[in-house]
């Protein structure tokens, strides 16, 4: 069994009257178990050209009756602004609800349901990121999760 | 100016090739600017006691009463985490407009209040940029199991331009 762990230090001395310092650490396990996760995408580094709203990984196979094979199992996603501009940002979405701006040097570690959007077949589910300039940003992405529902070959 | 770093580390030996290593730090600054955020909600516990679905954060109106948050420029990150040892409990954390308080999240983006982000398990935590500019910004929680016995406790902190 793989074992896969997540920590973050959250820290500030002059934020408060008193330092902050705020720290926490897991193992990720499969979906209400303590079995690890086993599958990955690995981490992709991408230089984007283009202020095109783009879906960063495999678009969901939402249009099954019984939705996209691994929604409800455990993903974790990380995603990074590799820009060193200050200006420089991307909106992160899903389903249309924008989660926010990434700027240059931020980066985010959520859970992610791969739930799809039932009000159509059209993949409004996937996570998009949009960049701010079409200058060049590059950024980094990847998933930990359960296990990733491919799309059939054509 | 204040200084707030946020240190990422993740580590795995999934696969024969090494695993995943992230080892990342950023120091939260406002919107396009070099100069550091300095405002916050200060750490904050909520504690559910009904499995319905409610605000946890509310977008427009902001977290606090000074909060502001803009159209075009919204830098904040939310750190949460859910405080509970059983980890085949969840919290469902949801985006959209304000919560209904039902018992089920929604994932119409067209009709329904809310669409599914992810699932946080006992002592799952997740840190995330944060837009806060409308109604529909909303962040959601729905407890999978919660009474006033056994609440279910969720710790956030809000940093914000």
């Amino acid at each position: 069994m793989a074992t896969t762990t997540a920590a973050l230090t959250l820290g500030s001395a002059d934020l408060l009257t008193d330092a902050l310092s705020l720290s926490a650490t897991k193992t990720l396990h499969k979906a209400g178990s303590t079995v690890g996760l086993d599958a990955t995408t690995g981490i992709t580094t991408a230089f984007l050209t283009a202020t095109t709203n783009i879906d960063i990984f495999t678009t969901l196979l939402d249009n099954s009756g019984d939705g996209p094979a691994f929604a409800g199992k455990t993903s974790w996603v990380y995603i990074c602004n590799n820009s060193e501009d200050e200006t420089e940002y991307g909106v992160v979405t899903i389903s249309g609800n924008i989660i926010g701006k990434l700027y240059a040097g931020d980066f985010l570690w959520m859970p992610w349901s791969m739930a799809a959007d039932s009000h159509a077949d059209n993949k409004h589910g996937d996570i998009e990121l949009a960049p701010s300039v079409a200058t060049g940003m590059s950024w980094s992405w990847g998933m930990i999760n359960e296990g990733t529902e491919y799309p059939t070959a054509v | 100016m204040a200084t707030i770093t946020a240190q990422l580390t993740v580590n795995s030996d999934i696969g024969e090739y090494g695993g995943i290593t992230i080892n990342k730090t950023m120091t939260m600054t406002k919107a396009g600017s070099t100069t550091g955020l300095e405002r916050t909600s200060s750490l904050q516990r909520k504690y559910l006691t009904a499995a319905n679905q409610v605000d946890l954060l509310q977008g427009a109106t902001g977290v606090v009463a000074d909060m502001t948050v803009s159209a075009t420029a919204s830098a904040a990150k939310v750190y949460m985490k859910y405080l509970e040892a059983d980890t085949s409990k969840y919290v469902t954390i949801g985006f959209g407009t304000a919560s209904t308080g039902a018992t089920a999240t929604a994932n119409n983006s067209t009709t329904a209040p809310t669409f599914e982000l992810g699932k946080l398990y006992g002592d799952d935590w997740m840190i995330i940029p944060w837009d806060g500019t409308s109604a529909t910004g909303d962040i959601t929680v729905l407890p999978s199991s919660a009474s006033a016995a056994e609440p279910a406790i969720i710790e956030y902190i809000v940093f914000f331009d």
